[in-house]
């Protein structure tokens, strides 16, 4: 059986009626085991039901539950109170929404529009290469899609997106451009001129500022900035 | 307070589909590419496809290869029929059997990121239940991506709707389903961030809403699998069918409820209890930590029951422990390290020196909305419902009856989802545009939101949803009596009536997590209801249903239970037969598909 602990939590509150905002404090007794969207749920059954966070899974995922705790941005299904206390070495946690899109109430942040960028990666395959015979599969070697498949494990969690220095507002974002760079891999695609046209349009990979804050941050363990050198360097 | 409830606006589409998971997207992909001028919109609950359901599945899709010189479609078949313990509808089988490899390559095709053999082909794994010449030896029939197959399916079939520009609405619920006459025209739809009630009307709607176990304490299901698909139904004066079938995986990691797959029994992980004894000797001396399912989660809640389990504070649950310290340390390092790695992330254990809690855990309904093979929903076998359809786990169409094999899931969807696009193309042909909203459109969600804003009273959202997961759990889980069920019953409608007495404190219509989850549990009660009447009826066991008053199998009961509710436990009850159309048919094997023993 873990301990328990008595945490404080500081949580940005917002609404969007009066469109004030504020910084609520909340005191708990929490088990070391429970994980932040645990505690989240526990505010709201004993303190407080007005509080707004996001999530679906809870499995780390689907990327809904995205938060920033003290300073860093992550999944809030993963991380555990116990370890929060060791990793931030205190019992105070400052609670933040991300900051890759609009506030809808306290942490919900519209991800609707942030994964309007995602649809300009063309995460499709635009034009597939010609179809092999009838029936078959594609034939991609074991080697080939060594190269790429850690990139496709991204479930958009905008985490990097926010811990990014380049910004989201003149920068696709760490996790749209390797979705573009991913297809730019893909033997199956062949509509190469659309994808670098994508690659380095204006807010393109060379927004990046190369401070690996993506590949740091990535619930899924995903080394974004690789593959993000790999656009920068135009060769796959 | 007191804001007026309205319709703020109309839109119009040729196919709505409610639920843009695995099955609604592929439904959806298959009318783009075949009318690509088909004006389609999709809802979905969360904020993308993307972040639905199907993306936590994680084993496989099975499917026969025609390329494998051993496996054969029919013994895919006998599995399914097998495993349903005689309760699929043998039609549908056939056709998912059937089909099942085009569309594994219809998804490579289309970008899947299949793991992949040396020789470049998508490679292939055994899986629970999925035998050769009718259950003589294990098949590699899952074909999959990583332990990521659901989130491969996913992520390619919301890129081909993205592809055909597929309008997607999310962070909205369906509150009531449209129909003109008998014929459905569409259905009324709540925005969570802007909190305003929408009318879609469309010539044809799919109901595609997934996944409905949120009623247990214990789940592998999404925060949001709540069973609203199925309350729009029934609220729609439609039957749900089987929906007693409901299917717990033996070891899900206690809290999130998340799988600890049966790969760690596999490599020789040991359950143990309070008292670190190997119980599952003494239930299945033979087959021990690895017989099927059913059996294995019934003796985890015997072990509980009988007070050998142990209580986790934290979780406010019983558990026992899964033992994994004795594996050798590269079977820890290279063969069960993801798996693993779950316990590390989600319970703080270090599964190589401290044992790991895990319990029963609520895994997938085999029921749902009862279609025909072609995913047209039903009211009885003779009657559709004209314009409407349902595909995915929402639905039963039935291909796996009272129980459900792993990896035949994701086929269903994908398989079933695409011929509901093409029932829907031919039923697009001569369907006319809706002409009329219904007068009284959107009083019932009017109603029901006004009574929620406005409710006073001192019950508690978080102490109702408890007390429901907690009875499910115990009442209507994994052991069924009629004693246990009538109590349930009993508490069900307390609770409803409960449910209408908890003061909300958020009082905006805008992004109102207290509104939407009270809207929640009352569809989860709903449907718990359904579930309670339909397992008191069945006085036998028959695949995940299982009655310790009725503990065998009974020929009376070789039907579907239909069950309508127009209103909250005034319940009608119909049989749907199953389609026994392959032991019909008098082919090859026909004898093999009666009703036969389920013995592994």
């Amino acid at each position: 059986m873990s301990k328990s602990y008595n945490i404080t939590l500081e949580i940005n509150r917002y609404d969007p009626d009066t469109q004030l905002s504020w910084i609520q404090t909340y005191q708990i007794e929490v088990g070391g085991i429970l994980r932040f969207v645990d505690v989240l749920r526990k505010i709201n059954d004993e303190q407080d039901p007005t509080l707004a966070w996001a999530s679906s899974c809870e499995h780390a995922q689907c990327g809904s539950c995205g938060i920033i705790v003290n300073g860093k941005p992550l999944l809030a299904c993963e991380l555990l109170v116990k370890d929060a206390i060791e990793q931030f070495d205190t019992y105070i946690f400052r609670l933040r929404p991300l900051t890759i899109a609009p506030v809808l109430r306290d942490l919900v942040v519209d991800l609707e529009k942030a994964y309007d960028k995602v649809h300009e990666a063309l995460p499709y395959i635009i034009k597939p290469a010609p179809l092999p015979p009838e029936g078959d599969e594609y034939r991609i070697s074991q080697e080939r899609l060594e190269t790429y498949i850690e990139a496709t494990q991204c479930i958009n969690c905008f985490c990097c997106a926010t811990a990014c220095i380049s910004s989201h507002r003149n920068f696709l974002g760490p996790n749209v451009t390797m979705a573009n760079i991913v297809r730019l891999m893909d033997p199956r695609e062949t509509a190469k001129k659309e994808r670098m046209d994508i690659l380095y349009r204006e807010d393109g990979v060379y927004r990046c500022h190369t401070s690996r804050a993506c590949s740091f941050v990535c619930p899924k363990e995903i080394d974004v900035s690789h593959f993000l050198a790999l656009g920068k360097g135009g060769k796959f | 307070m007191g804001e007026k409830l309205t319709i703020d606006s109309t839109l119009k589409c040729d196919v709505l589909v409610i639920g843009a998971g695995g099955a609604g997207l592929r439904a959806a992909a298959q009318i783009s590419e075949q009318r690509p001028e088909t004006k389609i919109i999709a809802l979905t609950k969360v904020v993308s496809p993307q972040k639905s359901h199907t993306t936590t599945a994680q084993g496989g899709m099975a499917a026969v290869d025609p390329k494998d010189p051993e496996d054969r479609p029919i013994f895919h078949m006998f599995d399914t029929w097998k495993g349903s313990d005689c309760s699929a509808d043998q039609n549908v089988i056939k056709k998912v059997c059937e089909t099942g490899w085009e569309e594994v390559v219809w998804l490579e095709r289309h970008g899947m990121h299949f793991s992949r053999t040396e020789e470049g082909r998508i490679a292939k794994r055994p899986f629970g239940g999925h035998m050769l010449n009718f259950g003589e030896k294990k098949s590699f029939r899952a074909c999959y991506e990583a332990t990521r197959t659901g989130k491969g399916i996913m992520d390619t079939v919301w890129d081909e709707c993205l592809k055909y520009g597929v309008d997607f609405i999310g962070q909205c619920i369906a509150t009531e389903l449209l129909f003109e006459g008998n014929r459905c025209i569409g259905a009324i739809i709540f925005r969570y961030p802007e909190g305003k009630f929408l009318v879609i009307l469309a010539k044809a709607t799919i109901v595609a809403t997934g996944g409905k176990t949120r009623m247990y304490q214990v789940s592998t299901n999404c925060r949001g699998n709540t069973g609203d698909g199925l309350v729009l139904a029934l609220n729609a004066g439609l039957p749900v069918m089987d929906l007693e079938a409901v299917q717990f995986h033996p070891t899900g990691i206690i809290g999130p409820g998340i799988l600890a797959s049966e790969a760690l029994r596999g490599e020789g992980g040991i359950l143990r209890n309070k008292d670190e004894e190997p119980f599952m000797e003494r239930y299945a001396p033979s087959a021990k930590d690895l017989a099927p399912r059913d059996l294995i989660s019934r003796s985890i809640i015997t072990e509980i029951r009988e007070g050998r389990g142990i209580f986790n504070e934290d979780h406010n649950a019983q558990h026992v422990w899964l033992d994994l310290r004795h594996l050798p340390k590269e079977v820890h390092e290279k063969k069960i390290q993801e798996i693993e790695s779950f316990f590390r992330r989600f319970v703080g254990v270090n599964p190589e020196k401290e044992l790991c809690p895990v319990t029963p855990t609520a895994h997938y309904q085999m029921g749902g909305i009862p279609t025909n093979e072609f995913g047209e929903v039903q009211i009885d076998t003779q009657t559709i419902v004209p314009g409407l359809f349902a595909c995915g786990e929402a639905a039963a169409a039935s291909l796996h009856g009272l129980n459900r094999l792993g990896t035949n899931s994701l086929l269903e969807l994908i398989t079933i989802g695409k011929v509901t696009g093409e029932r829907v193309i031919e039923y697009l042909k001569d369907a006319k545009d809706p002409e009329t909203l219904p007068s009284n459109a959107g009083h019932i969600i009017f109603d029901q939101f006004s009574t929620y804003l406005n409710s006073q009273g001192n019950e508690k959202y978080a102490q109702i949803r408890d007390t429901l997961r907690n009875f499910m759990m115990e009442k209507v889980g994994i052991f069924r009596t009629e004693k246990f069920l009538l109590e349930a019953i009993e508490s069900l409608k307390a609770l409803k009536e409960r449910a209408m007495h908890i003061p909300i404190g958020t009082k905006s219509l805008k992004t109102n997590q207290d509104l939407w989850q009270i809207w929640e549990l009352n569809n989860l009660i709903t449907v718990s209801m359904v579930i309670a009447q339909g397992a008191l009826a069945r006085k036998e066991s028959r695949g995940a249903h299982f009655r310790e008053d009725y503990p065998e199998r009974s020929n009376e009961f070789n039907y579907h239970t239909l069950i309508s509710m127009p209103e909250f436990n005034k319940v009608a009850f119909g049989k749907r037969p199953i389609d026994m159309s392959l032991f019909e048919a008098k082919g090859e094997h026909f004898e093999l598909f009666d009703y036969i023993e389920r013995k592994y």
